[in-house]
């Protein structure tokens, strides 16, 4: 693999990126999702539910929905945009390597992860007064696997799309909720079916949610959810590489220049 | 020197209807050539352009570059392997210097190898004013030649230029064509070339292909094809004399036709001289005279639909 490939391509996406137009969309909805949730958990709150840390918790799995939403987006959309630009040809012309190409976005995703991290958490603190970061030291783990699963869909529904094509682009941004119903993010797994508990728990997703769900509830940093999600994330992140790769030969068999 | 050889490549789409695309082709491009890649819509050209730029994998067969396998050294072999079509385009929301600036990275290139080769090759596409203008503010025929400046800004060996003259005004073509004999010239680079203008094919190959429903139907120099596929004709204006005219055409054996005081005659290019002797025997008198070669878009339009045997 060549850093400098590497490189290029992330620099091809953060040029992207620095357009008005999209770092308006890269703020545009966290602020959106921020305030309708923090409003809602506020309102929720005061109307004494019997759960005093529900802003804070409902609010610190929105910001951890919205990494895995980042990581996810930064794989489909810019294969999209390959797409729609008429680019992906050209790309794939060069020496550069699918290996190559996959590492860029996954690190395009971790960086942007950071300013939607950082964007999010001074937004709730100025809107709402609270602390994301509460939670300690543990979000660090917490971002690592909410990463990890963003990548695992993105890959996921990225090689549906580099065989299938445009007809395909919805996955983009339908495909990560598919997930969030079982992954418990806004309430604990306990409030599933028990078939949706037992989907649940299969979800590297759904322990993240519950381990933070703990913590601010006065409990310890829980290891074995911590490990769970974390081999769960391994799992299928292998599983999903292999896919994509095999869904990029299955298409180059067919012809790249079809998919523009 | 061969640095390109193609051994029996084939490429079949599979599907309901099976399609065979290429059937078994085989070809080399030397060192400091220009091979013109021709045929009707469907005869393989784009599928056979796609195989050597490695984003369609052949069905069967083999592909050199350099006298290595493409299959195995992909990366390694696209360093010095380029392409440019009128068919694709660049990130719209970038502009020319940031995509370039990509494009060369690609090619593990730093800005300072390929920064003054890329502003030369700008300049002399007259699109150097628009370095720092998105792509979605240029016209068709600026993205055509910025496709040429991406192709040829990091120094390649072998170029794969498919159409790169279509959507160009004609005196903007005729530059290009004038740019890629310089590369041909001074930096040796070998170029395999599609378009549908005959004339520029004609003008720019040193040998051309044929392909007709995926096989190679012809290959040859351009002007051999031409005089395979049609006799020359010559049209006279007859002063004086035009039935002595239609009966030296008629003991020479050959097809004339008088149109007012124009002959029109078709005969191989041998015959010419024996044909204006007789005629001077006959004393006829002709007042002006118009030879027309046969021309590659002749061969074009009679292999397009013939049989599979020319």
């Amino acid at each position: 693999m060549s850093f400098k490939r590497i490189w290029g391509v992330f620099l091809r996406y953060y040029y992207y990126f620095s357009k008005l137009d999209n770092l308006a969309e890269v703020f545009y909805w966290p602020t959106i999702d921020i305030f309708l949730w923090g409003m809602t958990s506020v309102w929720i709150q005061r109307s004494e539910s019997g759960i005093p840390d529900i802003a804070i918790i409902i609010l610190t799995a929105l910001v951890f929905w919205q990494i895995l939403w980042r990581s996810n987006y930064e794989i489909t959309v810019n294969i999209l945009q390959e797409f729609w630009t008429r680019n992906f040809v050209n790309l794939f012309s060069t020496p550069l390597k699918l290996s190559e190409w996959m590492c860029s976005v996954m690190l395009v995703g971790f960086s942007k992860i950071w300013i939607t991290l950082g964007f999010s958490a001074l937004l709730i603190w100025l809107l709402f007064a609270l602390n994301i970061f509460e939670i300690g030291w543990a979000i660090l783990p917490y971002i690592a696997m909410m990463s990890l699963s963003g990548w695992v869909v993105g890959f996921l529904s990225g090689g549906v799309m580099v065989y299938f094509g445009q007809r395909m682009q919805m996955l983009a941004w339908m495909a990560p909720f598919l997930f969030a119903p079982f992954s418990a993010v806004f309430y604990p797994v306990s409030a599933l079916p028990p078939w949706g508990q037992a989907i649940g728990w299969c979800l590297p997703t759904t322990y993240v949610f519950e381990g933070m769900r703990s913590i601010l509830s006065g409990g310890p940093f829980s290891m074995h959810y911590f490990l769970m999600s974390f081999l769960l994330n391994m799992l299928f992140l292998g599983g999903v590489l292999f896919f994509f790769t095999r869904m990029f030969q299955k298409s180059r068999q067919k012809g790249l220049s079809r998919l523009e | 020197m061969s640095i390109l050889s193609v051994r029996d490549l084939h490429k079949t789409y599979l599907g309901k209807k099976p399609f065979k695309a290429v059937q078994g082709i085989s070809f080399d491009l030397n060192e400091g050539e220009i091979l013109g890649l021709l045929g009707p819509n469907g005869a393989g050209k784009t599928t056979t352009i796609q195989m050597l730029m490695s984003t369609l994998t052949p069905t069967k067969g083999d592909i050199f570059y350099f006298g290595k396998d493409f299959l195995k050294h992909r990366s390694e072999i696209l360093q010095y392997v380029t392409f440019a079509s009128t068919y694709v385009s660049l990130p719209w929301s970038l502009t020319i210097e940031q995509n370039l600036d990509v494009y060369g990275r690609l090619f593990c290139q730093s800005p300072k190898d390929f920064g003054k080769r890329c502003d030369l090759l700008l300049e002399r596409f007259g699109i150097l004013s628009k370095k720092r203008s998105r792509i979605s503010e240029l016209s068709s025929g600026q993205i055509t030649r910025l496709m040429l400046v991406k192709a040829f800004m990091i120094g390649p060996k072998i170029v794969l230029l498919d159409e790169p003259t279509a959507s160009l005004d004609p005196d903007i073509a005729h530059d290009v064509i004038q740019f890629i004999l310089e590369q041909r010239e001074k930096e040796k680079v070998s170029i395999l070339f599609t378009s549908h203008n005959m004339a520029e094919v004609s003008e720019v190959c040193d040998r051309v292909l044929f392909l007709r429903k995926g096989k190679i139907y012809a290959d040859d120099l351009p002007q051999n094809l031409a005089k395979r596929a049609a006799q020359s004709r010559i049209e006279l204006i007859i002063a004086e004399g035009m039935e002595k005219a239609l009966n030296v055409a008629k003991k020479l054996n050959m097809e004339a036709i008088a149109d007012h005081r124009c002959l029109k005659l078709k005969l191989d290019e041998a015959q010419i001289a024996s044909f204006l002797s007789s005629l001077a025997d006959a004393k006829v008198n002709y007042s002006g005279i118009e030879i027309i070669q046969p021309t590659l878009e002749d061969f074009f339009l009679k292999a397009a639909g013939a049989s599979d045997e020319l």
